[in-house]
């Protein structure tokens, strides 16, 4: 027997978030029933606008959410393969790349005039039971590459799926009135969204070929705040030591606000989070079982590693208590939206999302989050193929290191491509910033708010060895 | 004449920033770096400045890697070290103005490191073919104007229309010479095309444009040196940033002539005039979106253009036996965009070959028996259909 198999996990995930996992399954089998069930289908990637969709009675496709999918399962191989074979470098964005694959395949697929993709299953893969788009809704904030990926799958796709752009300008704040949700290129910037996404409406309405019901879209973004506030909610009582709940919690739990079917089970869902935080907090139970360290991290996931990082740094007695992409995106600004008159607030979200607001944002952004969570040091995942999200990790390293005063760290990694994965770089990085924390424990040069816990042994002697 | 002028041009294109400064110290007058592609330097020569196409570096990165991470575009990573270095000082203000990714990140690393420097910025829409585009590419020229008006005084529209006739004076020129190659009444080599626009891109256009009327009237009148039965290629690619003129040379060595490109540092930069009657900011605004249909890039998404069947056309047009792909490496809109043109051109039968390239150089003798390889099967290929 494998003696890493005994050990127990150190990461002590909620158990709450275990239906999440549920949800999801459920949503991809309506996926990919949606032919089937004679629905149109959209494809869409970065801006959460499904709630209009869902209103329209479209399935709907996240292209992001799919790669991640594949990459949590570890599926991507064959998409990714189908990709490179088609032409597309290693070096594009990887969740494009693993979806153009699903794309490329698909094709092939339906057409059956190419040769078989390397070490393809067709009928076991994943990424095959994708169903083509009747539509296409470009509406990706910052990142030129999702508006590319979006005109690409259209093209390969002979150019014969409607496609509908919608334009997301990058919150700059050059002005002296500018700052966060104020100042008039914010004003100007929401309006300008918001005009678009009432011609995306539009759009929606030619291709349904029905009216589309405004009461529903109301409904829907009642759901959609309140879940929004309990998930914040809930993410702020992390602030108490030892940290009910971890970044990890919340990455698992991304799909359910960002991309699966919005019901009252999803309030449902959020409340039953917080409670669990809530009761932890009461019975002093943590999210590691012996919090030493209390980090951030900036970047995006590292999809087919999330129980390995989470465990990995639970070895560390590390919380990842909190993260750029887990606490500034996803509805984050719940209090934007009138459920009324929902339009404004949606365009407001997507704004805000954490790889639209420039650095100056971002910085102020992180130097709060390190603050507020009484943070020792924050890791860097550097994502190879995510310029969107790589763009400002030295500026953030920066200024943490300046304003805050607590060390950072870089691994790297990316999105859904393993290969760019280093673990031993990652290992090693992370202890040498662990020891900083500690050293300056003892110089007494780390914040006073940031010294708290009694100073003992790491528990990680043992090599990690987690299998997935 | 042709060779002083061309010597002019080729030592502006070697040392672009050094050129910046000695115009500066000559003349007195600010001088404004933008980004590239699509800034319209006709607004700043109106407000009295000079506008300067920041232009990669050949010198190696070092700090800046300190501050953006080594998986980017050559131009990003240069851009954001000169300003690390301070190399940008000499600038009175930056102009930023695409949706690029990673420009955009080059943006924000260069605002915090060059904190005096004025940067302006004004997001063009990149989807072309909306009800709003050009609404919305009106919108963000009226805001570049005002902006660079806080900086630099009133801009009027008779000084607008008269830069807009001068930038116009100056590309119709340099396409004259493409014609002339293309056609075969002129040789003229690639290093020096590429010095003719890059030069374009940072001198004062006046004093540009009077040296290539001189020019293409010396070259017409010198006509082509004899054909040496070489192999015509088309250049393609490279957007943000020029090739590096060893490539160029290396190319023609291997025995190509290049016949035609639609390099940004090349036939991309001049290809699209901006009308001389009207709103000046209106005819801006056209000449952004008519950019696109005319020369087809990567970087803007039309759904009813096809940079694959301009490469085609244009192919067929210049009579080039192949074309070689020039892809500056980590440019992902380049790397969206290769397949559609690969596959186009494979479904035609017209050979090409793709060449990536780095900021810090890439090893020639590879390269030079791929380029060898390739010519030789177009000769072979062109042989065998004869």
């Amino acid at each position: 027997m494998n003696s890493s198999v005994k050990e127990a996990r150190k990461a002590n995930k909620l158990s709450s978030t275990k239906s999440a996992g549920q949800l999801v399954n459920e949503y991809w089998e309506m996926v990919f029933r949606a032919k089937q069930e004679g629905k149109l289908v959209c494809w869409y990637e970065g801006s959460a606008i499904n709630p209009f969709l869902q209103c329209a009675d479209i399935v709907w496709v996240h292209g992001e959410a799919y790669s991640a999918l594949l990459a949590a399962r570890h599926l991507e191989g064959p998409a990714q393969v189908a990709a490179e074979e088609h032409g597309y470098l290693k070096e594009l964005c990887s969740y494009a790349r693993t979806h153009l694959g699903c794309v490329v395949s698909n094709q092939r697929l339906k057409n059956d005039s190419d040769s078989d993709v390397v070490n393809w299953a067709d009928d076991q893969s994943l990424a095959t039971r994708l169903p083509a788009p009747d539509m296409i809704i470009s509406a990706y904030a910052y990142c030129s590459t999702g508006q590319q990926w979006d005109e690409i799958t259209a093209r390969l796709f002979g150019k014969k799926i409607p496609i509908f752009n919608v334009s997301i300008p990058l919150i700059w704040g050059g002005k002296p009135d500018a700052g966060y949700l104020r100042g008039k290129e914010w004003e100007e910037t929401s309006r300008y969204l918001e005009r678009q996404l009432y011609a995306m409406v539009e759009f929606i309405e030619q291709q349904t070929k029905k009216k589309f019901e405004w009461d529903r879209l109301r409904e829907m973004m009642g759901y959609v705040k309140r879940a929004s506030e309990l998930r914040l909610e809930a993410m702020d009582i992390c602030a108490t030591r030892p940290a009910p709940a971890s970044f990890f919690d919340w990455i698992v739990s991304i799909a359910p606000i960002n991309n699966l079917p919005i019901g009252p089970h999803l309030v449902d869902l959020f409340q039953s989070i917080k409670d669990e935080v809530q009761q932890r907090v009461t019975d002093g139970e943590g999210a590691i079982h012996n919090e030493r360290y209390r980090l951030y991290f900036d970047g995006i996931m590292n999809w087919n590693k999330v129980g390995w990082l989470a465990e990995k740094f639970a070895r560390y007695d590390a919380t990842v208590i909190c993260g750029r992409y887990t606490h500034l995106a996803f509805w984050q600004e719940p209090g934007l939206i009138d459920p009324q008159n929902p339009v404004l607030g949606m365009a407001q979200n997507y704004l805000v999302c954490p790889i639209n607001l420039s650095a100056p944002f971002l910085i102020e952004k992180t130097v709060g989050f390190c603050r507020k969570y009484e943070l020792d040091g924050m890791v860097i995942h550097s994502s190879r193929t995510c310029r969107a999200f790589t763009n400002p990790q030295f500026l953030l390293a920066d200024a943490v290191t300046e304003q805050v005063g607590i060390p950072t760290t870089m691994f790297e990694g990316d999105v859904t491509d393993e290969s760019f994965y280093k673990d031993e770089l990652l290992n090693s990085r992370v202890e040498t910033m662990l020891e900083a924390i500690d050293a300056r424990r003892v110089s007494g040069t780390l914040p006073a708010s940031t010294v708290r816990m009694p100073l003992v042994q790491r528990s990680v002697e043992a090599p990690i060895v987690v299998h997935r | 004449m042709s060779k002083e002028i061309l010597d002019t041009f080729r030592r502006v294109a070697s040392d672009p920033m050094g050129s910046v400064k000695a115009w500066k110290q000559a003349s007195g007058q600010k001088v404004v770096g933008s980004f590239p592609m699509n800034f319209p330097g006709e607004l700043v020569h109106a407000a009295g400045a000079l506008p300067v196409l920041l232009q990669e570096a050949d010198d190696p990165i070092t700090v800046g890697h300190g501050v953006i991470y080594p998986f980017y575009c050559g131009y990003t990573r240069s851009v954001v070290d000169q300003a690390t270095k301070g190399d940008f000082e000499i600038l009175d203000a930056i102009m930023f103005g695409d949706h690029c990714v990673q420009l955009l990140g080059a943006a924000d690393a260069v605002r915090i490191k060059a904190p005096q420097k004025p940067v302006v910025f004004y997001q063009l829409i990149s989807s072309m073919n909306d009800p709003w585009t050009h609404g919305r590419a009106r919108e963000s020229f009226v805001g570049l104007k005002a902006e660079l008006e806080e900086q630099f005084g009133q801009i009027d529209a008779k000084a607008l229309h008269a830069s807009i006739r001068l930038f116009n004076r100056n590309r119709k020129l340099i396409r004259r010479l493409y014609d002339l190659r293309r056609t075969g009444r002129i040789s003229i080599s690639a290093r020096d095309m590429q010095a003719i626009v890059k030069s374009s891109m940072v001198m004062d256009k006046a004093t540009h444009t009077a040296q290539l009327e001189s020019l293409v009237s010396a070259l017409e009148a010198a006509g082509p040196v004899p054909d040496r039965r070489h192999v015509r290629v088309h250049l393609s690619g490279h957007f943000c940033q020029a090739p590096k003129p060893e490539i160029l040379d290396l190319i023609e060595s291997c025995g190509a002539t290049v016949v035609g490109d639609d390099l940004f540092h090349g036939f991309r930069y001049i290809s699209t005039d901006v009308h001389e009657e009207g709103d000046p900011l209106d005819a801006l605004a056209h000449w952004y979106m008519a950019r696109n249909t005319g020369v087809p890039c990567p970087t803007r998404v039309q759904n009813d253009v096809d940079w694959d069947g301009f490469l085609l056309k244009a192919v067929s047009e210049e009579k080039a036996q192949g074309m070689v792909v020039l892809m500056a490496k980590f440019c992902e809109p380049h790397m969206y965009y290769y397949p559609e043109v690969k596959h186009a051109f494979e479904r035609h039968g017209i050979p090409h070959l793709l060449v990536e390239t780095e900021h810090e150089g890439i090893p020639m003798e590879g390269l030079k028996t791929r380029l060898e390889t390739f010519l030789e099967i177009v000769r072979r290929r062109e042989a065998a259909m004869a």
